[in-house]
């Protein structure tokens, strides 16, 4: 017979873990396809994130182009990377708890902080309709982009983070009001 | 008292519905980027001496005025001689990539015999490519310039032959009784230099009047007479002031007229007309057979007037 509470560690982890191939999956389209096309002057140009942050740090604009480094690439990756790392430990049998509630915490935390690239795309999109002059559109990618961002954040909530504290058959190896101090 | 039935306790677990979850992201991701990539086609290289105004991703290939390709790279060649763009084309233009394609960078142009590329003073450079017949094929040589003109295959081509060019230049226009009926398209000297041959084009509609025995004469420029009874001056048209121009006519001799003159037809160019040239009024029927449909006979009063 399963033990009672391996059979809840394994339900509890089976939908963070699908929510999270999910949105790793959609990363993928997310990074490869154009999410912006603007056209100034009948100038176009179409650009995937990374092309833009590149397109950035050429004109000069560092301190943008890392902001969106950051906010578009770097925190969704380390986002996914993570919570995969939560669910696999999570899976063994925990080990470091209190290490891995902080990394919890911290995901839970800079989940709400991602959709910056979806909010600058929508922004622009409804306010930079000037004809002929400027136009800026939405492409494909930005929705895969914002599925992502919001898969990430679902898995981090079906994550339920009282799964690290499950005391196993042979008991636990750190107590739980050790994590009160 | 019955004991109840033992349960009968699965080994297996069943997967939780969430996992359609992924299964769903994965087709709509596959979805978004086949979606994306069917439309590309394949990427080609075109060397061209001067790459000015060309640039990654900004500049695009356009045929008939349509976009059809954007660069993707521009580099100069390792031995300095020119530069390489890069350019990847739209799925639906990948026979343009044939051999014998030429390719352009247009910018803007004012010249006499019109604006070209007006547009491209805002938009930046842009190519141009005039699709080949060869086989299919991914490095090409650029153009300087602009060929001499839109070879739409249309109408028919003449050659003329002439001691000097004058004042001709592509684009100018072949006027019949001072109507344009084709233009100017390229010259070049003949393979001994001894005279220079320009090739015209007659539109469509006006082949028929252009037979083996017709004549072309250099209509270009002001011609200025200055005598006792005044001044006069006189020219075809103010385009052909500055672009020069052809005129030709066709004689009506006899009741029978030449034959119409076939594609590619040498004729000498005289560098003024005859007066009786000015004359000829031959009836030669301009509506090709294969356009307008034969108008029906008029009928009433009017009808005794019309021939037919």
């Amino acid at each position: 017979m399963t033990h009672p509470a391996a059979y809840l560690r394994s339900r509890n982890l089976s939908r963070a873990t699908a929510l999270a191939i999910a949105a790793g999956v959609m990363l993928v389209p997310a990074n490869i396809l154009p999410v912006v096309s603007t056209r100034t002057g009948g100038m176009a140009r179409t650009d995937t994130i990374f092309s833009g942050i590149v397109g950035l740090w050429d004109d000069g604009m560092f301190g943008i182009a890392a902001i969106v480094f950051v906010a578009s690439i770097l925190i969704p990756a380390l986002k996914l990377v993570g919570l995969t790392w939560l669910i696999i430990a999570a899976r063994r049998g925990p080990t470091h708890r209190r290490a891995l509630t902080r990394l919890f915490t911290a995901l839970d935390f800079i989940g709400r902080w991602s959709m910056l690239d979806v909010f600058l795309v929508g922004f622009l999109s409804g306010l930079v309709q000037f004809g002929a002059l400027a136009t800026i559109h939405p492409r494909i990618g930005i929705l895969a982009f914002a599925a992502a961002v919001v898969l990430t954040v679902l898995a981090t909530d079906a994550f339920d983070s009282r799964v690290l504290w499950i005391e196993d058959k042979d008991g636990a190896r750190e107590p739980l009001n050790a994590s009160a101090a | 008292m019955t004991t109840p039935a033992t349960p009968r306790i699965s080994r297996r677990r069943s997967l939780p519905l969430v996992w359609v979850v992924p299964l769903i992201a994965l087709a709509i991701g596959g979805w978004m980027v086949f979606r994306e990539f069917r439309h590309r086609g394949p990427e080609i290289t075109i060397e061209f001496k001067d790459g000015k105004g060309v640039e990654p991703r900004k500049t695009t290939l356009e045929y008939q005025g349509v976009t059809v390709g954007t660069v993707t790279d521009v580099e100069l060649k390792q031995d300095l001689s020119g530069v390489l763009v890069r350019l990847r084309l739209d799925k639906n233009a990948a026979a343009l990539a044939n051999d014998g394609a030429q390719f352009w960078i247009v910018h803007p142009e004012i010249g006499f015999s019109g604006v070209r590329g007006l547009e491209t003073l805002f938009t930046g450079a842009r190519i141009n490519v005039r699709p080949g017949k060869g086989a299919v094929a991914s490095h090409f040589n650029g153009l300087d310039k602009a060929p001499a003109l839109e070879d739409s295959g249309e109408g028919r081509a003449f050659e003329l032959e002439a001691d000097r060019l004058g004042s001709l230049s592509p684009g100018a226009p072949v006027f019949y009784r001072e109507v344009k009926v084709g233009v100017v398209e390229t010259s070049r000297l003949n393979h001994n230099a001894t005279s220079v041959l320009i090739r015209i084009r007659v539109q469509t509609p006006y082949v028929n009047l252009v037979r083996i025995n017709s004549r072309f004469w250099n209509a270009g420029g002001v011609s200025f007479k200055l005598s006792l009874l005044g001044a006069q001056l006189k020219s075809t048209s103010l385009e052909s002031l500055f672009s020069g121009g052809v005129a030709f006519a066709t004689p009506d001799s006899g009741r029978e007229l030449a034959v119409a003159a076939p594609e590619g037809t040498v004729f000498t160019l005289h560098n003024e007309a005859d007066k009786d040239w000015l004359k000829w009024q031959p009836r030669i029927e301009i509506t090709p057979v294969e356009e307008a449909p034969e108008p029906p006979l008029p009928r009433g009063p009017l009808a005794p007037l019309v021939k037919r």
